[in-house]
């Protein structure tokens, strides 16, 4: 008997499917105000635990910008009856993978171990957090770590882009124009006594949130949370929010003049969206559209079409309160112009036209069937509850995340592209070789072009 | 926590793996050829990348960019990428799409080249040219593996020029060029099929014999070109280079050393784990946190089996910073390995560490599949995914000593110095 002949033009048919659902989310309180989110995820013997504080970037002054981040940095640095080496020794010999950091709405630290390293983990972490020394030779140390790290970004091309774009989306004198990290200036200033009252006034039970995911029942979690953080104390006003405001009132073309450079950085954008917006999901299939995957229309044109670049994409990066919306590549210097026009008409057409029927369909099947990827991982599943802790998103949201995306239509895409994308008042910044350039940025005519003024990317 | 095997071989000798984890309902499918840029021949260095990029310009059944549309619409992801030794493709898609991205993978390995098209080359050698740029030479210290491998290697060694190659080579590669790679190294007896993730093997047997199986073997692999043993392995001598254009100072310190799966590479990167896999390992102790003369240090060993592999170390400095101080600190601290005692403690944080990384790792069913991938191309013993830590574990403070003593050693040593701009300016 023969087998049949496979046609193999023919797109072969879809398997059995099986349902995927959100690991649910269990949600406790302690009596100090501490809350706790946990959510089960049993396969591998790995847990990840954060410790979420209002202690972001927006709860610094503008004028000490970067104390976030270096309290965050320096909780390592000795902490109770420990010093920083004996931290480290600790770290490194529970394996455990220790990650702190700062985003705008806040404060973090926790770890990802081995299941049997769990409580080791809790009473360190309990340490780091509640009992930091902050040692004088530590606090230099990590303000000339952080100095290095700004010199280092002055120095490539696509971080200098990338800090250029949020001093043009928003206002001067706001946060959010800020780096996050802080600039030369304000981190020079900044001493021991201040980082110690930030930690005091930010790091406290009220309002904070413990976040864990993997291989630990709810009741095992809420019984370390007990145990060492039960007696923590602290309660005071949540950090205001920050000013949202535009710089610009018309699209105008920045150069970051970098004589000699073989591309161009290109970064256009302006202010996007809040986590909680109730177009969320149809803004996230637009951006999909736009430039979020491979096969998006800036991509396909760009790259694909043009050859001009190794990739362009899109993105809205939204906070508690109003974030950005951006799309960046780097192209060789030559068609600089030519790209920024075409990544201007993308933008414009998806405003203009209901997207097709087959864009709409692939965009939302895309992102409906990678959000499973990304849950995976301990680190991943605390990532989502993370947000839920962070923008107040329902419990059940991740529940839901699928259907939300599923049920987006293409007028809901366009009201998106129209309320969203703001061709007329973006930031159109470029990291370049300006004499190279200018000339037919001028000859665009999109809007006016100016040479940013080197001391004023550093000065708030 | 034992990660399921199951290898067997087509007739026309794929190599396949099988490794199920139904925790989510996904499914990784990942592809190595035995080909990378060890096997690219002068003049056409980056062959291998431009070829990989190729492979995403369409097949005859699905013409265009279609592969990658329809991973995406199938709420998929995927790439490819290609180093010294190999070449890897990946898709993970929902587990029903599984048939899907067997169908896609399967016409590229069979139905690639009649698809080729000059316009299509063209394409993507601008791409390709672009990322170079973005990565290479538009980014500060971006050429460090290239000058690297540059110095490590002689120049009649396969890993003596990086897989991105030069912009003359890409240039110069031609419509032939392309299709002659391809009939040379593309071939199922010249890749490894791994599965991990949400299926049912009996079902994945079949459907891999559906759209594998029809594909004929292709003729025997020609060796590598040029030299590819080096002996002795060490170089002999210590050699040089200086660049400049950065913001600041950075050093960069190789060793050549054993090929990955020898025990020494296991001793090596324990040895690179002690150095600088955490704040407590002896670099950032002492020399970041302790005398603050460096401002971060990494050190890694290369996975790669052809000659010779190497141990990297890199320590950035602060503004103003001398990089002949940098070099000296490096150098004086990894040396006292060798002359210095160590301790266990040390060996046993360092082993804990790579233990815990790897299981961290291993959650991603992507993740996992490649690293079976590698362990099956390399060695033939996917198994390996679940014993090598063994190797680790046998790795004593003696042997970390000796293997200093041994590799670690001023006549195998090349020193990649990166000074800043505004010091060039003050010279």
């Amino acid at each position: 008997m023969s087998a049949p002949v496979l046609d193999r033009a023919q797109v072969p048919p879809r398997g059995p499917l099986r349902p995927f659902h959100f690991t649910p989310v269990h949600r406790r309180r302690l009596a100090n105000g501490l809350t706790i989110l946990v959510a089960e995820q049993r396969t591998f013997p790995v847990v990840t635990v954060d410790l979420l504080l209002d202690a972001g970037g927006r709860a610094e002054p503008g004028e000490r910008a970067g104390v976030a981040v270096m309290t965050t940095t320096l909780l390592e640095s000795g902490a109770g009856s420990l010093d920083a080496e004996e931290i480290a020794e600790r770290v490194d010999g529970l394996g455990l993978s220790l990650d702190s950091g700062v985003s705008w709405d806040t404060g973090q630290a926790g770890f990802t171990c081995l299941r049997a390293r769990l409580e080791a983990g809790f009473e360190l972490l309990a340490d780091l957090i509640r009992r930091p020394t902050f040692p004088e030779a530590e606090v230099e140390r990590v303000r000339e770590e952080r100095l290095t790290t700004i010199q280092q970004r002055r120095g490539t091309p696509s971080s200098v882009a990338d800090e250029a774009q949020s001093r043009w989306i928003f206002a001067p004198g706001t946060a959010f124009a800020r780096p996050l990290g802080g600039m030369e200036w304000t981190v020079e200033e900044i001493h021991r006594g201040e980082i110690s009252a930030f930690h005091a006034r930010r790091y406290r039970a009220a309002g904070a949130t413990l976040v864990a995911a993997g291989d630990a029942s709810v009741d095992e979690i809420v019984a370390l949370a007990e145990r060492w953080f039960g007696d923590w104390e602290g309660t005071g006003e949540p950090s205001p929010p920050a000013v949202v405001r535009p710089r610009l009132d018309q699209t105008t073309i920045v150069l970051v003049d970098r004589p000699g450079t073989v591309q161009s950085e290109i970064r256009i954008g302006h202010i996007g969206i809040e986590r909680t917006a109730p177009d969320y999901a149809a803004v996230t299939v637009m951006n999909a559209i736009l430039g979020g995957t491979f096969t998006s229309r800036l991509n396909l044109n760009l790259r694909e079409r043009l050859g001009y670049t190794y990739g362009v994409s899109s993105s809205f990066a939204s906070r508690r309160q109003q974030g950005t919306f951006g799309m960046q590549t780097a192209v060789q210097t030559e068609v600089t112009a030519h790209s920024v026009s075409e990544m201007l008409r993308d933008m414009r057409e998806i405003r203009e036209a209901p997207v097709t029927h087959a864009e709409l369909d692939d965009a939302r099947n895309f992102l409906a069937g990678v959000f499973p990827l990304g849950l995976q991982t301990t680190d991943g599943v605390a990532g989502k509850l993370t947000s839920i802790a962070t923008y107040g998103l329902p419990d059940d949201y991740y529940d839901h995340y699928r259907d939300q995306l599923l049920a987006v239509t293409a007028d809901d895409v366009l009201d998106a592209a129209q309320r969203r994308l703001w061709p007329d008042r973006a930031a159109v910044v470029i990291a370049g070789d300006a004499q190279k350039i200018r000339g037919e940025l001028e000859a665009l005519d999109v809007g006016p072009v100016i040479v940013a003024d080197p001391a004023e990317l550093e000065a708030e | 926590m034992q990660i399921p095997i199951e290898r067997y071989e087509l007739d026309n000798g794929l190599k396949v793996v099988l490794s199920e984890d139904h925790t989510t309902p996904v499914v990784a499918l990942n592809l190595w050829y035995n080909v990378g840029s060890r096997n690219e021949r002068p003049g056409r260095t980056g062959l291998a990348h431009l070829f990989e990029h190729m492979m995403f310009q369409g097949t005859v059944h699905v013409p265009g960019t279609g592969h990658i549309a329809h991973v995406e619409r199938a709420g998929g992801s995927l790439n490819a990428s290609t180093w010294l030794d190999r070449t890897n493709y990946y898709d993970t898609v929902p587990s029903d799409r599984l048939e899907l991205a067997l169908w896609l993978e399967s016409d590229r390995l069979g139905w690639f080249v009649p698809a080729l098209t000059q316009e299509k080359l063209d394409n993507q050698r601008e791409v390709v040219k672009n990322e170079r740029r973005q990565r290479v030479d538009n980014q500060p210290y971006g050429d460090w593996d290239e000058r690297l491998q540059m110095m490590l290697y002689p120049p009649d060694h396969p890993y003596h020029h990086a897989a991105i190659g030069s912009m003359e080579d890409l240039d110069a590669a031609s419509l032939d060029d392309v299709r002659d790679f391809f009939q040379t190294y593309y071939a199922p007896n010249n890749a490894v099929l791994t599965l991990c993730g949400d299926f049912d093997p009996a079902e994945a047997r079949r459907l891999i014999e559906k759209w594998f199986g029809p594909i004929p073997r292709g003729p025997a692999i020609p060796p590598i070109p040029g030299r590819t043993t080096l002996d002795p392995l060490k170089l002999g001598r210590e050699v040089r280079e200086t660049r400049g254009g950065v913001p600041l100072a950075r050093v960069y310190l190789a060793w050549r050393i054993p090929v990955y799966g020898t025990q020494d590479y296991y001793v090596a990167d324990v040895a690179s784990e002690l150095l600088a896999g955490g704040k407590s390992a002896r670099l950032y102790r002492e020399l970041v946190r302790g005398r603050r003369v460096v401002q971060s240090v990494t050190a890694f060993v290369l996975p790669v089996v052809t000659g010779g592999s190497a141990l990297i170390a890199r320590g950035s400095g602060a503004a103003g910073d001398d990089p002949e101080v940098l070099e000296r600190a490096l150098r004086d601290e990894i040396r006292r390995l060798a002359t210095g005692p160590v301790d266990l403690a040390e060996v046993e944080r360092a082993v804990t560490g790579l233990e815990a990384r790897h299981m961290f790792d291993l959650q991603r069913v992507n993740e996992r599949a490649d690293q079976i991938s590698q362990l099956t191309t390399f060695f033939d013993d996917p198994g390996l995914i679940n014993t090598e830590l063994d190797r680790y574990r046998a790795v004593t403070a003696a042997d970390v000593q000796r293997f200093a003593a041994e590799y670690l050693t001023d006549d195998n040593l090349v020193v990649l110095t990166y000074v800043s701009a505004d010091a060039e300016v003050a010279r």
